[in-house]
């Protein structure tokens, strides 16, 4: 049976089996891996596939434990800097490696994950390895490990809105009706903290000025104590030494670097809690 | 200008400190006495000397010429891992690692001499911080926990024994250290409950000779486990005492299960290093709940200290504070933050921080200053005795930990996020802990290590790839190259045919700075009559 067939039956249902047609898309994608990797014997067409994806699977362990382990955890649950690769977003929507090869092969160089070079057979092997403890993760049936969007609820909502619009002084550059509505649709969970506490992904901008005194503006794309260089409305990149140019940076999102010796813990908490009414 | 050498016999394990070297022109050979008082063709240990300080007495290179230096040649290994070893340097030949690799590389050319793999192993393959040398032998460790032996001449193997067991979940990374007739070793593994221990090895024969526990059996009630000993300690010949720093306590983010002081982990002990008793110990974090080691170089500094001549070991560790102690007794002289900390309630009257409960990880997190990466980790500082400067790569960081029931209490139990971080090269006076200057390097962070020479300079790298050369008084940038690759090692220098050389590495490329042939400071002397401001 394959995987829109499982979807019809498990919207639909048939006979005595209830339909569930309001699952998410998420959550259907992780019923169909974890049925993917349950050893069946009626549905495997023959006893080998599931032998062959549990000694690849295998093969994955090791290779995780060897290079991966050290950030990611053994069990991939994370937590040692590297995120817990069971709640990624990433890897519930991966099929077959091609999302997870691509981080593996690049790395994450902001974040400190190095690149490696691995065979496609040893990618297909973790992306066993990956699959396997998300779905044995998502099985397990209380108090699991790691952090989830239930550990982060005890903050107080109006503390929170009172900070924001107080002490904390973000509203001096967001508004809950503009740049963050919705955002908790966006981002839930640990991811909500994270991005609120620090943005990673924000650009910052500058602007630099020409020894002829002419203005370039845009998004800065390299900063180093010799060079400069940025990316123009248009999209085109430009690159100066510094010894050459004056420049002006523009970073707001530096305001909340500022903020970490401010903030007390329950002001943290708060602040998720009002962040959370903002779908 | 080279001393007069001439060859002496020394009767097996009798090493006096004025010893002349017998120093063989045509063999791969290092005399343990030479690591007391390195010559300045040589970096016989991990530092370069038993100190710790990594500070060059080479001159050639100074402030005015720095400028000028340019590349002698670059060594690529041809594969990813990232260097992250100090490379040894003897008799014109350079050892250095990555996990399962040692190459032996011509330090006039840049060529290989030979290149050794150890066959694919288990155990974290996170990195490997070089060979230790004896006589004709080199010693290296496998993330397996396997002490392999081999002949430094061909890189043939001699024999390898097995330091610790990779399915209970060690693995080691440590470069071997050599004192007398000792090969010490040490041990890593936080995902399990593991005892840490330093074990001292025959360096003839592989047999264990001493081993010393940093922490008690794994299943000891309302106790402790870890207590790794990652990284290679310093040593006092006078003193005959070995320095060596621990980890963190297993479990590593949930404190309950081992309440009190978890001794001895994250602590700085001092070893009796023919027996392995432990003489001293300063616990540098007690009932640590963030991974904080005080693993990094405990560097061994004689000076004043409030008008009193001290023989002295500092320690800019991990969980963001400066140690100053009396090594004799470990008697502390000085405990300072050298950038943001939150998780104290100060400091007790042995000098010790005082952990705050309130910032113990928790089922909705706690903001943590710093990071679990640290303050700063495993790179070398370097002390310049002539400016008194202990001069650190420092990682101010914010993060979040997690622990809560269902994380258990075995290995990490728990969960850590960092936030944000950057990279600052900062210069700390030791008299006083002030930050005399400091340094950017980065948003994110850097992760090279320093060392100073004394006519002035500093070696270090910024996160972006850039080799950069500072003035040790000011911190102002005089020299940089752009390497493609931030740096993850500790530089080295050494001067061999008349010319000094600074070696640093990065990705998986060793490169060799220099004067240029031409240069006139290279055709005049180097180690001490040549001017310089």
């Amino acid at each position: 049976m394959n995987d829109q067939q499982i979807t019809d039956i498990v919207r639909s249902g048939r006979g005595r089996m209830p339909g569930f047609p309001k699952l998410g898309q998420d959550e259907l994608s992780a019923l169909l891996q974890y049925l993917s990797t349950t050893n069946a014997p009626a549905e495997a067409p023959s006893g080998n596939s599931s032998v062959a994806s549990s000694s690849l699977s295998d093969a994955g362990a090791a290779l995780f434990r060897q290079n991966c382990a050290f950030c990611h955890g053994r069990d991939a649950q994370g937590g040692e800097t590297g995120p817990d690769l069971t709640q990624s977003r990433l890897v519930r929507r991966d099929v077959g490696g091609n999302r997870i090869s691509e981080v593996v092969r690049n790395g994450r160089p902001e974040k400190k994950m190095p690149a490696f070079h691995f065979s496609n057979q040893e990618i297909y092997s973790l992306v066993a390895f990956i699959h396997e403890q998300q779905a044995k993760a998502a099985s397990r049936p209380g108090g699991r490990r790691g952090v989830e969007a239930a550990d982060l609820q005890t903050g107080n909502v109006a503390a929170g809105r009172r900070y924001f619009n107080g002490a904390g002084n973000c509203a001096s550059c967001h508004s809950p009706t503009g740049d963050l509505a919705g955002v908790a649709s966006r981002y839930e969970g640990l991811q909500l903290e994270e991005q609120m506490l620090y943005p990673r992904d924000v650009k910052s901008r500058v602007t630099v000025t020409l020894p002829s005194g002419k203005k370039i503006a845009g998004t800065v794309a390299y900063l180093d104590e010799f060079n400069v260089a940025l990316r123009d409305a248009d999209g085109n990149y430009h690159s100066w030494a510094i010894a050459k140019v004056k420049y002006k940076l523009d970073a707001p999102v530096n305001a909340h670097a500022d903020l970490f010796g401010r903030y007390t813990d329950d002001d943290i908490h708060n602040l998720m809690a009002y962040l959370q009414t903002l779908r | 200008m080279k001393l007069p050498r001439h060859k002496a016999v020394l009767a097996a394990g009798v090493l006096s400190a004025l010893a002349v070297l017998p120093h063989s022109l045509l063999s791969q050979d290092l005399n343990p006495a030479e690591l007391l008082h390195p010559s300045a063709d040589s970096w016989p240990g991990y530092h370069g000397d038993y100190s710790g300080r990594r500070h060059s007495h080479l001159t050639q290179i100074t402030p005015l010429n720095v400028g000028a230096l340019s590349l002698a040649w670059a060594f690529q290994t041809d594969q990813t891992a990232q260097i992250k070893s100090s490379p040894l340097l003897v008799d014109g030949v350079l050892y250095f690692t990555v996990p399962e690799n040692i190459w032996a590389v011509d330090a006039r050319s840049g060529h290989q001499v030979w290149h050794y793999t150890y066959p694919p192993s288990p155990g974290d393959h996170i990195g490997n911080r070089g060979v230790g040398m004896y006589k004709g032998w080199l010693y290296f460790m496998t993330p397996d926990c396997y002490l392999v032996s081999l002949n430094a001449k061909d890189g043939t193997v001699r024999w390898k024994v097995q330091v610790a067991d990779v399915k209970k979940g060690y693995w080691t990374t440590v470069a071997p250290m050599v004192i007398k007739n000792h090969i010490i070793v040490g041990v890593s593994g936080d995902l399990d409950n593991l005892t840490g221990y330093l074990r001292s090895v025959d360096p003839e024969t592989g047999e264990t000779q001493w081993q010393w526990d940093s922490t008690p059996p794994a299943g000891t009630p309302n106790s402790t486990t870890g207590g790794m000993t990652w990284i290679p300690g310093t040593y006092d010949p006078s003193l005959n005492l070995l320095y060596w720093g621990t980890g963190n306590p297993t479990p590593v983010l949930n404190g309950k299960p081992r309440p009190g002081d978890d001794l001895y982990t994250c602590s700085i002990v001092a070893l009796n290093p023919d027996t392995g008793k432990l003489v001293w110990a300063f616990q540098v974090s007690p009932h640590d709940t963030h991974d904080w080691d005080a693993v990094e170089i405990p560097v061994l500094v004689d000076g004043n200290f409030r008008g009193q001549p001290r023989k002295m070991l500092m320690q800019a560790s991990r969980n963001g504070y400066f140690f100053v102690l009396d090594r004799t007794n470990g008697k502390s002289l000085l405990t300072v933050p050298y950038g943001p900390v939150n998780w104290t309630l100060g400091v007790d009257k042995e000098g010790r921080p005082i952990p705050n409960p309130a910032k113990e990880p928790a089922p909705d997190g706690r903001l943590i200053a710093p990071d679990e990466g640290g303050l700063t980790n495993y790179r070398s500082p370097s002390f310049d005795p002539r400016t008194g400067l202990f001069i650190v790569d420092a990682h101010p960081s914010y993060s979040i930990y997690f622990a809560k029931p269902a994380d258990g209490a075995y290995g990490w139990a728990g969960a850590d996020y960092g936030l944000w971080g950057k990279g600052v090269i900062e210069a700390i006076d030791y008299r006083t802990g002030k930050i005399r200057w400091s340094h950017e390097v980065g948003a994110g962070g850097s992760g090279a290590g320093v060392l100073t020479t004394d006519s002035g300079l500093t070696f270090t790298g910024d996160g972006y790839g850039n080799a950069l050369a500072l003035d040790s008084g000011n911190g102002k940038t005089l020299w940089h190259a752009g390497t493609g690759a931030p740096m993850q090692s500790s530089p080295i220098s050494y001067e061999l045919d008349g010319r000094q050389y600074i070696v640093t590495s990065s990705g998986g490329v060793m490169f060799a700075w220099a004067l240029p042939h031409s240069s006139s400071a290279v055709s005049g002397s180097v180690d001490g009559s040549h001017k310089h401001p």
